[in-house]
């Protein structure tokens, strides 16, 4: 049931990407992607969270009563979300005063409880917190993609530093919610389609009856 | 061969889940109590930075700030929402805190102006949760800069809708008139309101009221 670190890493960041292909912390993704600040703090703190409930849910396992399992793995996630909010209000006050209440939201982020449900439940402690940490990884990777399409093309900036012209209008609809709505479908669509590619060459390539190896669900 | 421990017993479960709670519960606590003197420090410096932006005193980091809050501004005792007042070469300035609706949620600034009330010394931000990117840009420095020395024409000073280009916000002080943000124009009408009321209070308080 062990799987390599190094395919972890791959099925996280690309071919099971939990934005991207299981569709999960889309509620986030729509509302936190408007600066790549914002976003780059939010996506570390989900990281964070899910590495290290993955971790200790992982050295609980064979303690924890399967009646009340749901309840202690919310019980571990919000631990370590509160402990994310409690330091980041000590030592990045104007960060926090800036994510106010999203900070709290990363509880409901479910990739978080997906992965101590799908993986740390059944895996050891050190590959589940890798797991939780590429987890996060991939949903950085997608949401800051996001993020700098819409800072770019909504505030004329990134991280602050003016890029576009003097004279360029900003397109109001990239800082508000529906704009994230389309910027995924076509990330989306893009990742989908290049995955689905490889995989109809990799079986040209072979030319066997066999199924590619890219545990990818896309459809060709 | 050794029995299955029962994890599925009732008692057990009651007790895992009471020890549970409750050590996770403490660590948290832990934390908070650690990191409490550090996050008050920081509320106790936004605040006495926000004055002293309102007031416009310059400043370069926190320890300037704290010794040039000590020296220059007094908070008036008493004084229900917070107002202080400062000793400046020219004589008496005031600064009020005040609250009032915003088009999400409540904002509460920070404004100041002298004894005679005839213009404002300027205005800070405290919290606001105004929509990022829109009206959330009262934030940003163009559109505070713009109260900076601003005549109170009437006992208030007029946002104009729409009018806001390209950030850079009306520059002509004597007109009693500051540029609103494109696109907030909720947003912009709560600060007009708010900047009213906050003008009223700085009567009060320097007319001796709390």
């Amino acid at each position: 049931m062990s799987a390599k670190p190094g395919k972890i890493l791959m099925d996280n960041l690309w071919f099971n990407n939990p934005v991207l292909i299981q569709v999960l912390g889309i509620c986030s993704t729509l509302a936190v992607t408007n600066n790549v600040r914002n976003t780059l703090v939010m996506t570390v703190g989900v990281s964070l969270a899910t590495a290290f409930s993955g971790w200790t849910l992982s050295l609980m396992k064979d303690l924890i009563p399967r009646k009340v399992r749901m309840i202690v793995q919310v019980l571990v996630i919000s631990f370590y979300v509160i402990l994310i909010d409690i330091l980041l209000r000590a030592y990045l006050p104007e960060a926090s005063r800036q994510l106010g209440p999203y900070v709290g939201l990363i509880i409901t982020n479910c990739i978080i409880m997906g992965r101590a449900e799908a993986f740390a439940a059944a895996n050891r402690p050190l590959i589940s917190f890798w797991d939780g940490l590429t987890s996060g990884l991939g949903y950085m990777a997608v949401l800051v993609a996001i993020a700098l399409v819409r800072e770019i093309l909504g505030f004329g900036s990134v991280l602050g530093f003016r890029l576009m012209p003097e004279g360029f209008v900003p397109w109001t609809i990239m800082i508000t919610a529906p704009s994230a709505f389309f910027l995924v479908a076509m990330v989306m669509w893009l990742a989908r389609n290049l995955q689905a590619r490889r995989e109809a060459a990799a079986k040209a390539a072979k030319a066997a009856p066999k199924p590619a190896a890219g545990p990818s669900p896309a459809k060709a | 061969m050794k029995k299955k421990f029962d994890r599925e017993n009732i008692a057990y479960v009651v007790i895992f889940s009471f020890v549970t709670c409750a050590v996770f519960v403490a660590g948290l606590a832990a934390a908070n109590e650690a990191t409490a003197p550090k996050v008050r420090a920081n509320r106790e410096f936004a605040n006495q930075a926000a004055v002293l932006d309102a007031l416009g005193i310059g400043y370069s980091g926190p320890a300037e700030a704290a010794s040039l809050y000590a020296s220059a501004v007094r908070p008036i005792e008493g004084a229900s929402p917070r107002a202080y007042v400062a000793e400046r070469p020219d004589g008496r300035h005031y600064a009020v805190e005040v609250t009032g609706a915003g088009l999400w949620g409540a904002i509460t600034i920070v404004a100041a102006a002298g004894e005679s009330l005839e213009r404002l010394d300027g205005i800070q931000i405290i919290a606001q949760n105004e929509t990022p990117g829109l009206g959330g840009r009262i934030d940003e420095p163009w559109f505070k800069e713009q109260f900076r020395g601003e005549r109170v024409a009437g006992g208030r000073i007029r946002i104009s809708a729409g009018a806001e280009a390209g950030g850079s916000g009306a520059n002509d002080p004597d007109d009693g008139l500051v540029d609103g943000v494109s696109g907030a124009t909720r947003t912009s009408q709560a600060m007009e309101l708010i900047l009213a009321k906050a003008i009223a209070r700085l009567a009060e308080v320097a007319g001796g009221g709390k």
